[in-house]
């Protein structure tokens, strides 16, 4: 039988649809279990391909034969060997051609809102759990936090007939490269992020606290930036007709930002206490929550997309509801837990002091999201 | 460190320095050891998990100028 190769996208679409996907992970199990492909419906087995290499056909017992395997490495070379092992031994086998490092670059855009007057893609980069975000109006668009790969904007914004004009980070991120100052040099947008965040920093911004609304298209579609410090001391939100919260790092679906990559940890939870008690306080239930990450595929709704009410959220996350000062700062500054990888190195990147190639910044990206504190 | 047989995996991308090595590691006798160059950074786990996998020894690794060494035991 031939052996297919499958696209990240077409592997996502299969995953979307509901229907069982058997995942063979060929990757050392250290690799796999920091970081794997998952989704509602999906198996995954972990195999390492060297152990394949043995004469010992064990090794074949726990695949099915009446289900089609997808092999799954880093790069796609070992998952290929791998595949073509089954084949000869009648699986039905597949493997994603490129592997975690095409998971890695695979975005899903997701419309959350079409009206005459405002519509909003939140485009969803699976495997690093980063959020992304265009909001349109009139023509225009607003682009929130995009991520390095700056032509799934570009693609977006031609599908939908907008010219990119803003482009905003929420804050200095230290998980992922930012696509925000290329993308602005593509399209000659620009670029905004607070000063704070920049310090030291090559690449040239527009200095956010300057702007505390962003206009464009001849609706009013109203773009407020909301100061709210926590996560890294300039991060903002943006609220956007005052219905829609880009929370950033600031609030997830399942939790608060975490305070503690910059080394003050003590110090930035009490503006993130300020932020939920203070600013986000006069806030309606009502208000959608749409955050910059999330931790895990059980925050992706019914609709598709990552994002909660206010209320819910409140409801949901008893740190929410820790109003006593003492006991918050206890809750987020204990449960932070693994550090994202290469965050300084990163972080650099974002400020254009490091240039790195595409190679490279593969290689820094592995692995998944570690942003969220996980304490509800 | 003295090796019975080196393999230079350098520039092979995944999965041929694995496959090369084993290759290597069969015709060794039980004692003897292999060394082997790659210059794949996700060969350094995966080298690790394969001499564990095998119930081989890992002697030494090490790194100089983006080329990975390992010098591995055979049991």
């Amino acid at each position: 039988m031939a052996i297919g190769v499958i696209s990240a996208k077409e592997l996502h679409a299969r995953i979307n649809s509901g229907a069982e996907v058997f995942i063979l992970d060929v990757r050392n199990p250290e690799d796999f279990n920091d970081w794997k492909i998952e989704g509602k419906n999906l198996k995954s087995v972990n195999i390492p391909y060297f152990d394949f290499l043995e004469e010992d056909d064990s090794v074949y017992q726990n695949l099915p034969k009446n289900t089609e395997i997808i092999v799954v490495c880093a790069k796609g070379g070992s998952a290929q060997m791998v595949a073509e092992m089954l084949d000869e031994r009648g699986y039905h086998v597949s493997y994603l051609g490129e592997g975690m490092k095409e998971w890695s670059r695979f975005y899903h855009p997701v419309t959350i809102l079409t009206d005459q007057e405002l519509q909003l893609i939140q485009v969803n980069r699976l495997a690093k759990g980063c959020l992304s975000y265009l909001v349109m109006s009139n023509g225009e668009a607003l682009v929130v936090d995009p991520g390095r790969h700056v032509e799934e904007y570009l693609e977006l914004a031609k599908r939908e007939k907008v010219q990119i004009k803003h482009i905003l980070d929420t804050h200095l991120h230290a998980d992922h490269i930012s696509g925000g100052h290329e993308l602005a040099t593509k399209t000659g947008a620009t670029y905004y992020i607070s000063s704070s965040e920049m310090q030291d920093a090559d690449t040239p911004f527009e200095p956010l606290e300057k702007h505390p609304n962003i206009q464009f298209g001849s609706v009013n579609a109203k773009i407020m930036a909301v100061p709210t410090p926590g996560h890294t001391p300039g991060s903002v939100s943006v609220l956007v007709n005052d219905k829609f919260f880009l929370s950033g790092d600031t609030i997830f679906v399942g939790g608060l930002g975490r305070p503690d990559l910059g080394g003050k940890a003590r110090e930035w939870a009490q503006s993130l206490y300020d932020t939920v008690f203070k600013t986000i306080a006069g806030l309606s239930d009502d208000v959608l929550v749409l955050p910059t990450h999330f931790a895990d595929i059980s925050e992706i709704n019914a609709n598709g997309y990552v994002g909660a009410t206010l209320g819910k959220i409140r409801q949901s996350n008893e740190i929410m509801r820790t109003s006593n000062r003492e006991k918050f700062t206890e809750k987020v500054t204990g449960a932070a837990g693994a550090t994202p990888p290469n965050y300084e190195e990163i972080v650099n990147i974002n400020r254009g002091i490091v240039e790195v190639d595409v190679e490279k910044a593969t290689e820094l990206e592995i692995g998944p999201n570690r942003c969220a504190v996980h304490h509800t | 460190m003295n090796a019975d047989i080196t393999v230079d995996a350098k520039g092979l991308s995944c999965p041929m320095p694995i496959v090369k090595a084993k290759k290597a590691m069969d015709s060794l006798k039980s004692g003897q050891v292999m060394e082997v160059e790659t210059t794949d950074k996700g060969s350094v786990n995966d080298f690790q998990g394969w001499v564990k996998q095998t119930n081989n020894e890992m002697l030494k690794m090490e790194e100089e100028n983006g080329v990975y060494r390992f010098y591995v035991k055979k049991s």
